[in-house]
C-alpha cells in the first residue's frame, strides 16, 4: 500500500486512492465543487488544486492518484493563491444574490468564500447576465447566473439515471446548462440534481422560498413513499416537515431518492385527524379509552371475537404492528387478521418499488409470513356477506379501486362497531364509530423493514400533532381500559422484546461530497 | 450541569428608631412637603423637579432613537425587502413573521407576500436593522409604538410598515 505524506502527516492508503480521499483520511479538507463521490471525475472546477513535491504544476486532488512516497501540501502559499484565484474567477459572474437564493446556508461557494477567499471583489465591469428562474424541468428551476458549470447535474443525468437530458451550451462566460432541444429535466430523480448542485443554480420548485435552510432541524428518518425505504434527512421547522433530503446509505439508496418520495412529506400534514372522535363528537383520550372499552366489551359479549375483523397496515412500523398483534390476540382474542395498505403503483429498476407501503416486510416478520392474513378483497366480501359484526382498522389505506372503495364504505353501515386508527380525516374516519388519531412517522420513532429485508430505525422529529398518538400507545391505552394491560411505556421496551439481540447497524460514514 | 453555589445575604436589621415608625413617616413627609413648596416657586429655574407635559409638549428624540419599524421602498414604490429572513432569524423576540413569494419580475424574484411585526413583542433592540442586507427595514421613524386596545392592532403588516417607509439612499444591487 502506498504511503503518502500530506501536510506532514504520513498516511498509508489503498492503491488507487485519490489525493482528495487520502487528505480526507488524514484529516485535511480539500475544497472541491465538481467532485462527487458517486459520479465520474471531470476535474473541471480546479478548486482542489494541491501542491505535489516534484511537480512543477499544481495537481487536481480529486483526480490524481497517490503514489508511494508522494509528498503533498494542501495548504502551501501557492495552493492558497490558486484557491483564491479560482474563487475569484467563479465569482466574476456570480450574482452574489445570497439573500434571495434558496441555497444560502448550504452553499459550497458561500462556505468556501468564507474559508478560503474572504477578499473584496476587484471586478469593476458589468457582470454577464444570463437566464434567471428558467423552468428546466417540472420539479427544478435553473438560474444561469449562479451556475458555476461544475457539471455535476449533467453527469448525474448521464451516469445515474441514464436519461441524458442536460448538457452545456455556449462557451466561455456565456456557457449555461440546458436540456437538449425538445427535452426537459423530467426524470423521476430530477430533484437530486438540486441536491448535488453545490450552488443555487438548480433549486427544487417544491422547496422554493419555503424556508431558509439555517432554520431547519434535521432528523434521521426513512422515506415512507415505497418499500425501498430510502434513508432521508427529515428536515423540519416549527413542527412541520419542510423537505426530505436523501441520506447516504450504500445498501439502500446511495445518495439518491426519487421525486415522488420527496413529496410524500405532504401527506404527513394534510387534513390531519387531531382529536379522538366518538360518532363525530370530539373527546379526550381519557374519555375515549372508557368509551372504546365499553363498546368493545359489548361487541365481544354479544357477537364473540370470531366475527371481529382486525385490519393491520404495512404503513405502520414494526413496533406498532407488534402491539397490534398482541392487542388483537391477547386482549380482544381475535386472530381474524386482514391486510390493508396502499395499492401497488409504478416501479423502476433503480429505487422506486411497486409496493407503496414502507413496511410490508416488517409486517410479514411480525406476523410470521403474510399467508395467515386475509386480503382486502376478502374483507370486502366478508363485509358484504355480513359475516363480520365489527371491524378494527389501522390506517385508512386499503388497496381498492374507487368502485371497491364505495362498496366498502357502503358495507360499513351494517357493522355494530367500527374502530379506526388513522392519521387523516377521510370518508372512512367519518363513518367510524370511534376514530382515533395516530401520528405520522415524523412524530414517533420506530422501525421499518424495507423490501431488501434491512431493518431501518427512524427517529422522532417533533411532538405529535394535536392529540394524536403512535399506534402502539393507543393499543396500550385501550388494553388498560379493557383490564388486560400490555405493559409497555416506552418504545424501546417494545423494541427489546421484538428484536431480542438487535443487529448493530453499521453506520456508514459518508465520504466527502 | 455545573455546581450550584449559594450566597447567603444577611437581613438588614431595623434600628429602634426605624421600628418606632412615626419619626420615619415624619421624615418622609417633610421631604415631600419641601419638594411641593420648592416647586411652587414662580421662578421656574429654581424648581428642582421637571415634569414633561407629554403629549402637549413633544420630546425631541436623539437622531439614532429606535422607534417604530418602517419598510423602505424601491425607486418604483415597491417594497425593498427580498424576504431573506435575516431579520426574523436574528430577532431575539421572534416578532417578525415573513412569508416569501415569487415576484413577477425575474430580476427581483423574491418578495415578502406577508410581513408582519408584532410590535408588542418587539424589544426594540435594532438587530433586524443591522441584519438587513438591503436597507429594507429601519427603525428611524422617530415614533413610539402606538398604544392599542386589541392585540391585533399591534401586528403591523407589510402595507402599514411601507406607509411609514421612504426611498432608500442605497443603490439597488449595491454599488460597483
Amino acid at each position: 500500500m502506498p504511503k503518502v505524506t500530506i501536510n506532514g502527516t504520513e498516511i498509508e492508503v489503498e492503491k488507487g486512492t485519490t489525493l482528495l480521499r487520502a487528505a480526507a483520511q488524514a484529516g485535511y479538507e480539500v475544497p472541491h465543487f465538481c467532485y462527487h463521490p458517486a459520479l465520474s471525475i471531470p476535474a473541471n472546477c480546479r478548486m482542489c488544486l494541491v501542491e505535489v513535491e516534484g511537480n512543477w504544476k499544481l495537481q487536481p486532488a480529486c483526480y490524481s492518484e497517490v503514489t508511494d512516497g508522494m509528498v503533498v501540501n494542501t495548504k502551501s502559499d501557492r495552493v492558497v493563491k490558486a484557491q483564491k484565484a479560482v474563487l475569484e474567477f467563479i465569482l466574476v459572474n456570480h450574482p452574489v444574490d445570497c439573500p434571495i437564493c434558496d441555497q444560502a446556508g448550504e452553499c459550497k461557494l458561500q462556505d468556501y468564500y468564507m474559508a478560503y477567499d474572504a477578499q473584496e471583489s476587484r471586478l469593476r465591469t458589468e457582470k454577464q447576465s444570463k437566464v434567471k428562474v428558467f423552468p428546466i424541468g417540472p420539479e427544478v428551476l435553473y438560474d444561469g447566473e449562479r451556475c458555476i458549470l461544475c457539471t455535476r447535474c449533467v453527469r448525474f443525468c448521464e451516469e445515474i439515471t441514464g436519461t441524458n437530458e442536460l448538457t452545456i451550451v455556449q462557451r466561455g462566460d456565456s456557457a449555461e446548462i440546458r436540456t437538449f432541444p425538445g427535452r426537459e429535466l423530467d426524470n423521476d430523480y430530477s430533484v437530486c440534481t438540486a441536491d448535488i448542485c453545490p450552488v443555487g443554480a438548480l433549486t427544487s420548485r417544491d422547496f422554493r422560498f419555503k424556508c431558509r435552510v439555517w432554520l431547519l432541524s434535521s432528523t434521521d428518518s426513512v422515506c415512507t413513499g415505497c418499500s425501498r425505504g430510502c434513508n432521508i434527512h427529515l428536515e423540519h421547522f416549527r413542527n412541520e416537515i419542510q423537505r426530505y433530503r436523501p441520506r447516504y446509505n450504500p445498501q439502500v439508496n446511495d445518495y439518491w431518492m426519487c421525486d415522488a418520495g420527496r413529496l410524500t412529506y405532504k401527506e404527513a400534514h394534510e387534513d390531519r385527524l387531531l382529536r379522538p372522535m366518538n360518532n363525530g363528537v370530539q373527546l379526550n383520550w381519557h374519555a375515549v379509552g372508557e368509551a372504546t372499552a365499553d363498546k368493545l366489551r359489548r361487541v365481544l359479549k354479544d357477537d364473540g371475537a370470531a366475527t371481529m375483523a382486525f385490519v393491520v397496515s404495512p404503513q405502520a412500523s414494526c413496533e406498532d404492528l407488534f402491539l397490534a398483534r398482541e392487542f388483537a390476540t391477547k386482549v380482544l382474542g381475535t386472530t381474524n387478521f386482514y391486510l390493508g395498505g396502499k395499492a401497488d403503483g409504478d416501479s423502476d429498476d433503480f429505487l422506486i418499488e411497486a409496493d407503496k407501503n414502507p413496511n410490508r416486510e416488517g409486517l410479514s416478520q411480525v406476523f410470521g409470513g403474510l399467508d395467515d392474513l386475509k386480503t382486502a378483497v376478502q374483507l370486502l366480501q366478508d363485509l358484504e356477506e355480513g359475516t363480520l359484526s365489527s371491524l378494527y382498522m389501522m390506517e385508512s389505506h386499503l388497496p381498492f379501486d374507487s368502485g371497491e372503495r364505495t362498496r366498502f364504505i357502503d358495507a360499513l353501515d351494517q357493522l355494530d362497531l367500527f374502530i379506526l386508527q388513522a392519521q387523516h380525516r377521510s370518508d372512512l374516519a367519518a363513518k367510524a364509530h370511534l376514530a382515533l388519531p395516530t401520528c405520522s412517522h415524523a412524530e414517533t420513532s420506530g422501525t421499518f423493514v424495507n423490501s431488501q429485508g434491512i431493518h431501518q430505525r427512524f427517529d422522532q422529529a417533533f411532538a405529535p400533532h394535536g392529540q394524536s398518538l403512535p399506534h402502539w400507545q393507543i393499543f396500550t391505552r385501550l388494553s388498560k381500559a379493557l383490564d388486560a394491560p400490555l405493559e409497555y411505556t416506552f418504545v424501546h421496551q417494545v423494541q427489546k422484546e421484538m428484536f431480542p439481540a438487535p443487529e448493530e447497524e453499521d453506520d456508514a460514514a459518508q465520504p466527502a461530497e | 450541569m455545573g455546581n450550584v453555589t449559594v450566597k447567603n445575604v444577611d437581613r438588614i436589621k431595623q434600628t429602634l428608631w426605624e421600628k418606632s415608625y412615626i419619626p420615619e413617616i415624619l421624615r418622609g413627609l417633610s421631604v415631600t412637603t419641601s419638594h411641593f413648596f420648592r416647586n411652587l416657586n414662580p421662578n421656574k429655574e429654581k424648581r428642582t423637579i421637571f415634569t414633561r407635559e407629554y403629549p402637549e409638549v413633544i420630546t425631541e428624540y436623539p437622531e439614532r432613537y429606535r422607534g417604530l419599524h418602517r419598510l423602505m421602498l424601491r425607486d418604483d414604490g415597491q417594497v425593498r425587502c427580498v424576504a431573506c429572513m435575516c431579520c426574523s432569524t436574528i430577532c431575539p423576540a421572534d416578532c417578525i413573521h415573513i412569508e416569501a413569494g415569487e415576484h413577477d419580475d425575474p430580476t427581483i424574484e423574491k418578495y415578502p407576500t406577508v410581513f408582519v411585526i408584532d410590535e408588542l413583542r418587539c424589544i426594540v433592540c435594532g438587530l433586524c436593522v443591522e441584519a438587513c442586507p438591503c436597507d429594507a427595514i429601519r427603525m428611524d421613524s422617530g415614533r413610539h409604538i402606538p398604544p392599542s386596545l386589541e392585540r391585533d392592532e399591534a401586528f403591523f403588516d407589510r402595507d402599514l410598515l411601507m406607509e411609514l417607509g421612504g426611498l432608500s439612499e442605497a443603490k439597488q444591487g449595491g454599488q460597483r
